[in-house]
This record gives C-alpha cells, sequence and structure tokens, in this order.
C-alpha cells in the first residue's frame, strides 16, 4: 500500500509539474516584472532542476509538511483540511441516506426477479447513476431551491447552525449524490442477493423449513453482501469526482471548490494535498472494506494465517 | 439377429442455419457465423431498452452531422433578448449571452461525439494490450504493473483529468488522449481478470504444450474467448467518456467559450437559475443526460444479450 | 409369461399409495422455457414402502433428480406440474399450503445433497447450522445445541465438538456429507431423499458415507429414495430400483432383479456398457448405445426409447409401450420382451499381440515439490515408472495421491525436481514443455477430463485439428487437410461436424475431437486423464472402445488415469496404485486381481459398491486422506492401515518389493501376513478431522 501511495504522489507531482512555463510568471501574472518573478521561483523553488524539487516534495509529503500555498501564502493544511471536513460532512449526508435505500432497493428486486417492479428498480438505477452529478445538482438547484423555495442556494453553512438547520443546507447537494451512487450500489446488492438465493445452501435453508424470511434473513444476506460492500468503498473513492461538480453548482467551500481554484490559479502545493489526500481517503476505504468482508467472510479470515 | 456395432452418437442440437444441404461445409461454417451475429443483433432488436437507446443516440448523431442543417439560429451569435424564456421563436429560450439555447444544444453534440468513442475506444484497446499482457504473463510484470493500476484508480477520473488537461491544455486531442489514458487502467484490470479465468482452463495449457508462442496463445486462442466481456466494456467506456467529458468541460477544462460544449453551457449559465433563468441551464443538462443514459441503455442490453 | 397391466391405478399394486413413504402417481412435469413447455416427466408412478430402499437409476437428462426435488416440491419458478399427484403418507404434497409444506419438511421428509461443499452456509458454523434443525422443531436455544452434538455423533464424527465450532471450508467432503446427513435425520423423518450423495467423494470416502446411510436406515426404519446414475451404489443400497429414461420409468423390480436380469434393452445396453465382472477388452468391447440421449422437451410420443433401441419395429413407433409383468413384483415398459434374446454382444476388441518389452518413456526417481503459501507440498515422491510401447498403464488413485501431478510432469507442465527425469527412449527430456525438442513434444500427448474447458470454444474442430497438425509436424497445406479428415474418419466424426464449433457438439462427441487432437502428431504416449468421468455410461463405453481400437492400430501407450475400477481393469494391460504421492503397487492387470494386494489396494478394491452385488468383504479406512504437505512419517499409508505393524510401520518407509514378475509393492508385510483376513465391523470406524488436501 505503502508503494502504491508513492507511485500516486509520483503521478501527482508530474502531472502538475509538466507545466510549460514557470510558477512565478502563472502566480504573479503577465504583467509583473521579471525580477519579481524571478524572486518568487527562487523563494518558492520552482527554478530548481525537476528532479530535485521532486525529491524535496516526496521529503515533504513524509514529514506531513504540506507547505504554503502559492496563492495566499498560507500553510496548505489551514486551507485543506477544514474544506476536506466540510466535504466530509456532505458526502456523510449522502451515504447515510444512499446506503440504507440503495441496499433495501436491491433486496427488494432481487426478490422479485424477473418481475416489472425488479426491472424498474433496475432501469431508474441505471439511468440515475448514468446522469453526472452536476447535472443533478443543476436540476435540483433549479426545480427545488429556486422555484419551491426548500433547501438553500448557497450551501455554506454558517457557523453555529442547529443540526437540522444544517440539513435544509445540504440536503439539496446531497441529494445530488445520492441519485448517482444508488445505481451501482443497487444492482450490485441485487446481483448479490440473486446469486445467493439461487445457492445450495439456500436451498438446503428452505428444505429445512424455514419461512423465506428466516432464509432471507439468516443465510441469504450475509453471503450476499461482499461485492456490494466492495461497491461501496469504490464509490467512496469516486466521490470526490463527483462532489467537485456539485460543490461548484452549490458554490460550496469543499475540498473540491478549493481544488477546483488551485487549478485555475495554478496553486501546486494545495493541488497536490488535496489529491493526494483523495487518494489516501480511496485507499483508506478499500482497506476497511476488505476488513468487514473478512469479517463476514470466515473463510477469507481464516486463511489468513 | 441384431449387432449393435460402435456407431458414435448421432447429431448436434444446433445445425447450422443457413446452410443448404448440398454447400460445402466450410461456407456452411462461415453462413453460420453470420447467423450468428443475426442472431444477437435480433435479440437486441427485442429489447425496447435497447431500441430506446439506438434511437436516441442516433437523434444526437444527426444533430452532429447536420448541424447547420437543423439549427434555427447560429449557436454563437448574439440574436435578441438575453435570458428570453422559451417561445415560438425560441424553444429553449436564449442565455445570457442573447443566443438561442436550441441551436446551441444542437451544435453543442459535435464535440462530445466526436471526442467520447474515440477516447473510449482508444482506452479499450489499451486496456486490452495491457491486461492481456498482465493477465497471461504475470509475474514481475503483472505484480509492478498491478501496481502502478491500482494508484491510476485509486484517483477518480475526472480529478485526474482535470490536471492534466489544465496543463497540457484542452484541445480535442488532448482530452481524448487523457481521457484514454485514464481509462486503460480501468479496461485493464476487468480485461486481466477474464483473462485470468481463461488461463486456468485446458485448451490454454494444451496449446502451451504444443509449443505456442505467448503471443498466439494471448492473440489466438484467449482473445476471441473474451470479446463478449470487451464489446461490453467498450459501450460502457464510451457512457463513462461522454460522462467525463460533460463533467470537464462543466469545470472548465474543456473546450473554450464561445463553444456550445454542453457542460460549457451548464458551467455559463447555472448562476443564473437562482434569478429565475432555468432553461438556459436545464436543456443542455438535459442534453447531456439522455445521451449518457440512452449509451448505457445500449451497454446494458448487450451485456445482457452477451451474457445469455 | 407377460401381462399387460393396467395403467394408473397399477399403483396400487404394491399396496395402498396412502399408506406408503412416498407414492408418485402420474406425475407430469414440464419446464417453462420462454413460453413454451417442455417435458421432463412424461406420466412417472412408483411407491416407497415404509422402511424401504428404493433407488432411481440413469443417465443425465432422465428426470432422476427432478423426481427427487418433486418428493419435497422445490422445483424451480418455471415447472409447470401437468398432471399428477405425490402422496407422502396419503396426503398430496403438491396441493398443500405453504405452511403445511413447511412442517411436511420440517417433520416427515429431508433430503441430502450432492455436493455438501455448496449445501453448507460458509459463513456460518456447523454447529449454528446443525442447531437449525432442532430449533425448527421448537427446541430451545440450548437444547438444540445439545441435539446438534449427538447428532453429530451419531454418524460417527469422532470429535463432535471441534466440528461444532468450524467453518464448512474447513472440512472435508466426506465429513461434510455426514453433518448433512444428521441434519437430515434430525427430525428422524419417515422419508430420507438422497440425491447423488456419494458423487464427487472418493471411493474410500463414499463406502463410508453409505455405509453409514446403511446403518442409520437400519436404526431409524426411514423410507429411502436414493437417486444416482452409478449403478453399483444403487445396488448395494436398494431394495428396489427404478430405471429412468427420458422422464418415464421403463423397468422397476428388486435390484437384484432387475441387474442380474434386465427385461428391457435400454437396461440391458446400459449394464453391458458397463464393464463389469471383471471384463477385460481382450474378452470383448463393450456395448454401445447409438444416438444420443434425448434433450429436455424432445418430441418422444411413443416408446421413449424406440430412436435408439435394436429392437424395435413399427409398433414401437405407433404406440407406448404397456406395463408388461416380467415377474413377481417386476414390470417393464416393452412390447417385444420376449425377443430381447436377440441383443448381441459385439465381437472382442484387441486378440493378443506383443507388448514391447522395452519401455518408450522411462520416470527416473522423479519426485515434484510444489511450495504454498511457505509450505512444501511434496505431490511426488521418488516415481520409478516405465511405460512399454503399446501398453495401457492404468493409474489409479484418490484425491492427493499424485496422479494429476505425475501425468502433467510427464507432459512437461511442470519440471521435476533436481535428480529425477523423464526419459523417452532412453534419453532424458528437458522438465518442460517449453524446452523440449519438437520431436519429444509430439511424442506425448493428451486427452482431457473435461472436454469444454479442453477444446477453446472459439474455434471450429477443424481449425482445433489443422493447427495441431501443423505445429506438431512438418506436414503443411493440403496434406495438412487430408491428414484432419482422415483423423475425424478414424474418430467417426462427420465432414460437417468439422467445421462446428465445439458448443455445438455433444459431450461424447466433444471427446472425440479431443482424441482426434491428441492423436494429430502421432504421440507415442497418450495421457488419458480420467477421460471418461465427465461422460454418460452409454457415451463412455463408445468413448473406451474408441480408445482401444485405436491403441490396436497405432501401438501408443496410454496412460489412462482413473478413479473407476472397472474402467480401469477392463482397459489397463499393467495397474500402478498411488497414494499421497507415491506409488504403493504395480503390476499387470490380472495378477493385481488374483494375488495379494498392498493393504492400500486391498482397501480401495472392497471399497467400490458393485452392480453384481459381490458380497464385498469391507475394509474401512480410519480417519481421512493426510493432506500431502503434511505426511505421515515412515510408511505414509500407516495411519490408516489395519495391517500396520507397531513399531515398523511407522518408523521407516518400505523399499519397493517384488512379489511376483512384474508385480511390485510397497510394503513391509510379508505375502502370508497379506493374505490373513481382517476382521473389522465398520461400526467401529469413526470419521476425524484431518488437515485438508490443498
Amino acid at each position: 500500500m505503502v508503494i502504491t501511495l508513492w507511485m500516486l504522489a509520483t503521478i501527482v507531482f508530474l502531472l502538475v509539474n509538466v507545466l510549460p512555463g514557470d510558477v512565478g510568471r502563472k502566480v504573479l501574472g503577465p504583467t509583473a516584472r521579471a525580477e519579481d518573478v524571478a524572486r518568487l521561483n527562487e523563494t518558492l523553488g520552482t527554478d530548481r532542476p525537476l528532479l530535485q524539487q521532486y525529491f524535496t516534495s516526496i521529503k515533504n509529503l513524509v514529514t506531513l509538511n504540506f507547505g504554503d500555498s502559492y496563492q495566499s501564502g498560507t500553510p496548505v493544511s489551514d486551507l485543506v483540511f477544514p474544506a476536506l471536513g466540510r466535504s466530509a460532512k456532505l458526502a456523510l449526508l449522502a451515504f447515510v441516506i444512499t446506503i440504507p435505500i440503495s441496499i433495501a432497493a436491491g433486496i427488494f428486486a432481487a426478490r422479485r426477479e424477473g418481475k416489472v417492479s425488479d426491472r424498474v428498480v433496475v432501469n431508474a438505477g441505471l439511468a440515475s447513476s448514468s446522469i453526472p452529478e452536476f447535472v443533478t445538482a443543476s436540476v435540483l438547484l433549479a426545480v427545488f431551491a429556486v422555484q419551491l423555495g426548500w433547501g438553500k442556494v448557497y450551501a455554506n453553512v454558517p457557523d453555529g447552525t442547529s443540526f437540522f438547520g444544517q440539513l435544509d443546507y445540504l440536503l439539496l447537494p446531497a441529494l445530488a449524490m445520492v441519485f448517482s451512487y444508488f445505481g451501482y450500489i443497487a444492482r450490485m446488492s441485487r446481483s448479490g442477493v440473486i446469486a445467493s438465493l439461487q445457492s445450495d445452501y439456500a436451498r438446503t435453508a428452505t428444505m429445512k423449513g424455514l419461512t423465506s424470511g428466516q432464509v432471507m434473513r439468516r443465510h441469504v444476506l450475509r453471503n450476499a453482501m461482499a461485492p456490494t460492500i466492495t461497491v461501496i468503498s469504490v464509490q467512496v473513492g469516486y466521490l470526490f469526482g463527483g462532489i467537485i461538480g456539485v460543490e461548484k453548482v452549490f458554490n460550496y467551500a469543499g475540498l473540491g471548490s478549493t481544488m477546483l481554484n488551485a487549478v485555475g490559479k495554478k496553486d501546486i502545493p494545495v493541488l497536490q494535498t488535496s489529491v493526494l489526500i483523495v487518494g489516501v481517503i480511496y485507499m483508506v476505504s478499500t482497506l476497511l472494506a476488505d476488513l468487514l468482508i473478512a469479517l463476514l467472510n470466515p473463510r477469507i479470515r481464516l486463511d489468513a494465517d | 439377429m441384431t449387432a449393435i456395432d460402435d456407431t458414435p452418437e448421432s447429431n448436434d442440437p444446433v445445425p447450422a442455419p443457413d446452410a443448404a444441404p448440398d454447400v460445402d461445409s466450410r461456407e456452411a461454417a462461415a453462413a453460420g457465423r453470420k447467423a450468428a451475429r443475426h442472431e444477437t443483433l435480433r435479440l437486441l432488436m427485442k429489447r425496447p431498452a435497447f431500441i430506446g437507446g439506438v434511437l436516441i443516440v442516433m437523434i444526437w448523431v444527426v444533430c452532429a452531422l447536420f448541424t447547420n442543417l437543423i439549427a434555427p439560429y447560429n449557436p454563437l451569435d448574439y440574436r435578441t433578448g438575453l435570458n428570453m424564456s422559451p417561445s415560438w421563436s425560441h424553444p429553449f429560450g436564449t442565455d445570457k449571452g442573447g443566443r438561442d439555447v436550441l441551436s446551441r444544444v444542437i451544435a453543442g453534440a459535435r464535440d462530445v461525439l466526436k471526442i467520447a468513442p474515440i477516447a473510449a475506444m482508444l482506452g479499450v484497446l489499451g486496456g486490452v494490450i495491457l491486461g492481456l499482457l498482465m493477465g497471461y504473463l504475470r509475474g514481475a510484470f503483472d505484480t509492478v504493473a498491478s501496481r502502478v493500476v491500482e494508484a491510476f484508480l485509486s484517483l477518480p477520473v475526472v480529478l485526474l483529468a482535470l490536471l492534466a488537461i489544465t496543463t497540457l491544455g484542452n484541445s480535442n486531442w488532448v482530452v481524448i488522449g487523457v481521457v484514454a489514458t485514464l481509462f486503460t487502467p480501468v479496461v485493464a484490470r476487468t480485461v486481466r481478470s477474464a483473462v485470468l479465468a481463461e488461463r486456468e482452463l485446458d485448451y490454454v495449457t494444451s496449446a502451451r504444450l504444443r509449443g505456442e508462442s505467448s503471443l498466439f496463445v494471448m492473440y489466438r486462442e484467449i482473445l476471441p474467448n473474451i470479446s463478449g466481456p470487451i464489446i461490453v466494456e467498450l459501450t460502457v467506456r464510451i457512457g463513462y467518456a461522454v460522462f467525463t467529458v460533460a463533467t470537464l468541460s462543466f469545470l472548465g477544462a474543456g473546450p473554450p467559450p464561445p463553444s456550445p460544449d454542453w457542460g460549457a453551457q451548464v458551467s455559463d449559465n447555472y448562476n443564473s437559475i437562482v434569478a429565475g433563468y432555468w432553461w438556459s441551464t436545464f436543456f443542455p443538462a438535459a442534453a447531456i443526460a439522455s445521451l449518457v443514459i440512452a449509451v448505457n441503455l445500449i451497454a446494458d442490453s448487450i451485456e445482457r444479450v452477451v451474457k445469455s | 409369461m407377460s401381462d399387460v397391466l393396467a395403467e394408473p391405478g397399477s399403483l396400487d399394486e404394491r399396496g395402498d399409495p396412502a399408506t406408503a413413504a412416498l407414492a408418485v402417481d402420474g406425475l407430469e412435469l414440464a419446464y417453462e422455457v420462454r413460453g413454451i413447455p417442455r417435458a421432463v416427466l412424461r406420466g412417472v408412478s412408483f411407491q416407497v414402502r415404509p422402511g424401504e430402499a428404493f433407488g432411481l437409476v440413469g443417465e443425465s437428462g432422465c428426470g432422476k433428480s427432478t423426481t427427487a426435488y418433486a418428493a419435497l416440491r422445490y422445483l424451480p419458478e418455471n415447472a409447470v406440474v401437468q398432471a399428477g399427484r405425490v402422496l407422502a403418507q396419503g396426503d398430496d404434497i403438491l396441493q398443500m399450503s405453504k405452511s403445511a409444506l413447511r412442517k411436511f419438511r420440517i417433520e416427515q421428509a429431508s433430503m441430502v445433497y450432492q455436493d455438501p461443499v455448496q449445501a453448507l452456509n460458509p459463513t456460518s458454523r456447523i454447529g449454528h447450522q446443525v442447531a437449525e434443525c432442532f430449533t425448527v422443531l421448537g427446541e430451545s436455544k440450548s437444547e438444540a445445541q445439545a441435539s446438534a452434538l449427538a447428532a453429530l455423533r451419531r454418524v460417527k464424527i469422532a470429535a463432535p465438538e471441534s466440528v461444532m465450532d468450524r467453518y464448512p471450508h474447513q472440512l472435508s467432503g466426506g465429513m461434510l456429507q455426514r453433518v448433512v446427513i444428521a441434519m437430515a435425520l434430525a427430525s428422524d423423518p419417515q422419508l430420507l431423499v438422497l440425491d447423488e450423495p456419494t458423487t464427487g467423494l472418493d471411493a474410500t470416502v463414499e463406502a463410508e458415507v453409505l455405509d453409514l446411510v446403511r446403518d442409520l436406515r437400519e436404526e431409524t426404519g426411514a423410507a429411502i429414495l436414493l437417486i444416482a446414475h452409478n449403478l453399483g451404489v444403487i445396488r448395494s443400497m436398494c431394495d428396489r430400483v427404478g430405471v429412468m429414461y427420458a422422464g418415464r420409468i421403463i423397468e422397476e423390480g428388486s435390484a437384484q432383479d432387475v441387474f442380474d436380469n434386465p427385461q428391457h434393452p435400454y437396461t440391458m445396453g446400459l449394464l453391458n456398457a458397463i464393464p463389469r465382472q471383471g471384463l477385460r477388452k481382450t474378452d470383448r468391447a463393450l456395448f454401445t448405445i447409438p444416438g444420443n440421449l434425448p434433450g429436455i422437451g424432445s418430441d418422444l410420443p411413443t416408446c421413449v426409447y424406440v430412436d435408439r433401441c435394436p429392437i424395435a419395429d413399427d409398433l414401437c413407433r405407433t404406440e407406448v409401450p404397456p406395463k408388461v409383468s416380467v415377474g413377481t413384483d417386476r414390470w417393464t415398459r416393452c412390447h417385444h420382451v420376449e425377443r430381447l434374446s436377440e441383443i448381441v454382444e459385439p465381437e472382442a476388441v484387441v486378440t493378443e499381440y506383443e507388448i514391447a518389452s522395452d519401455n518408450v518413456i522411462e520416470l527416473d526417481g522423479v519426485s515434484k515439490t510444489f511450495r504454498q503459501r511457505g509450505h512444501e507440498v511434496p505431490a511426488l515422491v521418488s516415481v520409478d515408472l516405465g511405460f512399454h510401447e503399446g501398453e495401457t498403464l492404468g493409474l489409479v488413485g484418490e484425491s492427493g495421491s499424485g496422479k494429476s501431478t505425475l501425468a502433467k510432469t510427464l507432459l512437461g507442465v511442470h519440471a521435476p525436481d533436481e535428480g529425477g527425469s523423464v526419459n523417452l527412449r532412453g534419453r532424458p527430456m528437458q522438465g518442460k514443455a517449453g524446452d523440449r525438442i519438437q520431436e519429444s513434444i509430439r511424442a506425448i500427448s493428451m486427452v482431457f477430463q473435461n472436454p469444454d474447458s479442453a477444446l477453446n470454444r472459439s474455434w471450429t474442430v477443424r481449425r482445433i485439428l489443422r493447427r495441431t497438425v501443423t505445429k506438431l509436424t512438418s506436414i503443411r497445406g493440403e496434406e495438412a487437410d487430408e491428414r484432419v479428415e482422415s483423423l475425424a474418419e478414424a474418430m467417426r466424426l462427420s465432414q460437417r461436424h468439422l467445421d462446428m464449433r465445439p458448443k455445438q457438439l455433444s459431450g461424447g462427441l466433444k471427446q472425440r475431437v479431443a482424441i482426434a487432437r491428441a492423436f494429430a502428431g502421432d504421440p507415442d504416449v497418450v495421457v488419458c486423464d480420467e477421460p471418461t468421468s465427465a461422460l454418460d455410461v452409454s457415451v463412455q463405453a463408445a468413448i473406451l472402445n474408441l480408445l482401444a481400437n485405436l491403441q490396436n492400430d497405432e501401438r501408443t501407450s496410454y496412460l489412462f488415469i482413473t478413479h473407476d475400477i472397472g474402467v480401469v481393469r477392463y482397459l489397463a494391460d499393467r495397474i500402478a496404485v498411488m497414494y499421497l504421492g507415491r506409488i504403493m503397487e504395480i503390476g499387470a492387470t490380472d495378477v493385481m486381481f488374483s494375488e495379494v494386494n498392498h493393504p492400500y489396494t486391498e482397501a480401495l478394491l472392497s471399497a467400490v459398491p458393485s452392480v453384481d452385488g459381490e458380497a464385498e468383504n469391507r475394509i474401512p479406512l480410519t480417519g481421512e486422506i493426510p493432506s500431502p504437505a503434511n505426511p505421515p512419517s515412515g510408511c505414509v499409508f500407516h495411519t490408516r492401515c489395519h495391517r500396520a505393524i507397531a513399531g515398523l510401520c511407522e518408523v521407516t518407509e518400505p523399499e519397493m518389493v517384488e512379489l511376483s514378475p512384474g508385480h511390485r509393492i510397497k510394503c513391509h508385510l510379508t505375502v502370508e501376513q497379506l493374505s490373513e483376513p481382517i476382521e473389522i465391523s465398520p461400526a467401529d470406524v469413526l470419521a476425524e478431522i484431518a488437515d485438508l488436501p490443498d
């Protein structure tokens, strides 16, 4: 995993540094004086050879020194971590809503496989997960926030708002994300349950004389959930791709907006750190997913000796 | 007296459908393959999802090809008022720059339909090659490549593409190249698992025991058997490509204004929603949604037919 | 003489159906596929009287499994019962309410399944799953736990507490099947249905499971419905048997009568297709049944067997044959019972010919050790083996014996460990096939067990064969095409078959293609790895005949790997028995079956259930097959051997000793010691957990 992290950092560094033109110029703009640009480059260290910059960058990361923003000079950690917190709140809300609904819909569809209600769930999921998050966000904004007056257009939550007050701000953007993830999770849950229902052990359970509810609860669900858990963990990782669009539409000052700004201003330290955080979050979530699966499936658990 | 002799079992459940009895059996085989393709197409045509998807895609293709003929106004031109609501002369209204939204929506199909399919195909090509090598050769190459693939996969495509495009510029070919490169690891992973499964089958062992080269085994033995999943993956990737390209242009990494690209239109106009001007955002957004859904419906239908 | 019996209602001559443990009456069942019903059962009627063991036997697709599941009304969504009843103690199961059905399944009937590994929940402990059978009866949690423990003891599991704590993947197939049986007997059911309960288990394990079922049946007095395709299993377990073909029972009677004196052309064909009663290839060819097994939903309005029957005539094509009584409590469905004697034996395949005495292939001290997760697994240990030209060497062994590894090392899939070599005509070959010269590659080929996996499904048959020819020989162009066509002809494949893809062919045809491919390069040795295990009996016979014929013509040697003792006795000139990577015994076939054997061979031979009902002195083996990763000390068989000599067998590994010219065993005992009979009662033997073979 460390190796993967290192590769990630390298990829990010490469991406960000294959820049035509120099950083100092980009930051100060085309009208700045040459000496000022040169001095800025010296301060920032961007006039040194690339390889040296790379090693410095890696060293800094390892020591958790995230540097300062090119744009504002404030430490990157002061910018990025609070933004991360805000995005996390939004994401958490989205997942808290999505996961139970999607899994339940998947189970519902699986039990009615082949029937109309099943096809409705599958196709609805297909459609909703096809739509980019920013599209859903725009539509929700237009329909609910503007026309109907529910929720807020600018989602930034003022300090000190009550829990339910916060919901008023966060619900619409969270819903935009829910739409996207519902499809994948519901479909994975559905196929897991179908496979489990068709298994021999489900047959054994039925033949023992258990009711279909007992079969489902005691035997099917536990075995059906592994692929769904994996999908959920992957969605957590890809979250940050979609959240950028939503944050832009709702003007939410989360990590996505921060990254977007940094991209525009070529603020490399901010960018690098943000992207790395996203990568780390993905890895952590897959790790947690693996742990959870091992917990549920003793074969994986016990073989690891 | 009746004797039992050692005649093998008679015949096969599925005779070659289009062959006349006196035709050379090799022609019958070729006819059989053609018939199999027709069969697949026939099964697809039975699915309303597939037909619906194809229809919608066709509409947009027509829009892209014949923009100048269909669009009522010049998409780049200021016409009458700013932000006029939909009316008979402007069915989709006008946007904040006074341009006819309907024309812009029609014109917007062009870029997306140029970029997305090519990016997807290149990505699948790269992914198939990489996936074959990883899955068949295994060993050190697979271990290293898997780590690299994992690293790429831990970041959302949109994010990486955003970074890359901002540094490399946003011409069409850059977008195609970046998206294709980012799709390669994803496709490689799917192809790799399919190859791993095939590799265990005895016909591969048999080929290797014959002394066939690795290239032969990968390309001629294994590849034909995984073509189903690859085709499904291709159609799914096209859907993702449309999705990604639209998102990128929304985030500012698409073709520069005043290009009528759909994502850019949403990006330009979403601020107007607050003021009540919803149409300039809604219609391009709906266009994006319709195209992605249509492609995904096609992909889903193909997947179901291939699986059966 | 024959009396024609009345149709439905003829159920009654065995007794009042209302008192039967199970009475199936005129059951007609179809599966609906895309709206079209495809017939599976065409009027099945039989009774299982209380306490009786009834067997349903037949090949794939005959409907026996469907009947078994119908007995508990576990049918797929698309199954449609078109007519008939299924009575259990007088109540029609098919008409019961859901709750009555549940009650029936809990209290009155239970099932034992074909694949015990899949039949248990992988994420739930054994104890919990067994206890569930008791909570469903109304017991409390703690009562159920105690009952579960007792149930496991009842199926002769040695350390039930330990088994209760484990998960299914930690136990072997044989142990899991005992657990399933324990679960089935929880409620002391009146009817126990067993669907192919021992298919997939090793012979020694199978024998123990069957013994267990027999004992428990005596204890509980339950009626048994046993489904199997293995006639020996049916004979050894059942009082009465019904032979099924294409969804109909075509003959029924006591197991002894039906198997000793079949009264239907199909039953005769089936029994004659199996090599039994010590049949050798030099005696005669095997009976084959021409044609294919009919698929589900075939249109068979009259006699279901008419397309393949040697004595069929116009009457058979126009009228359904009635049930004809052919003895006490016996009947058959045939118009021409009196003409059964017309069916004739085929000619012998092989007349005596000289098997050369030189070795065409030699394995010299070949060992193969795998590294798995840090352990060393010796799959082959110091194997010395030679093949003469033109002979068939049979290789027999159970899981973990190393027979597959031996085949693969011979072929060059694996290279042997340092110090051992595989020699072709005296010259050592490179370990891995990739390093070998063309000549060596051409000389050894293989026929795999599963033709679906062995043939590239995207290639046509022609291409498969042609590529093999051009790759292994220097034949090209038109000559190659001609060779392909002559290969096809030799395998009795028609020209049409050449342009088809594997999935359009039946199992037997696919295997013929695989054999054609194996012979394409004109090999000296063909390794046959269980080539007929996946095929139906009637098809198997044709393939075995083909292999024997080819050997006769081409003088190829075969390494024939199988678990089927009857088949190996039929086909092989010499037989080698393997256990945990070592050859325990080798000798000419006749000698192996007449002289004394290695204790393992002895147990193995006694474990095979015979369709001829020979009274076997079953020698049960304690414990399970040890894992190759953890072989016992000294003689690896000593842990399960009833003849082991304390102080000797667990200390020193025996050398290969020659008992008579050509007959060698790896054992410390003398001929005298081996000749003594063994007194062991199967009831004393308990099943212990061993580490699983990898």
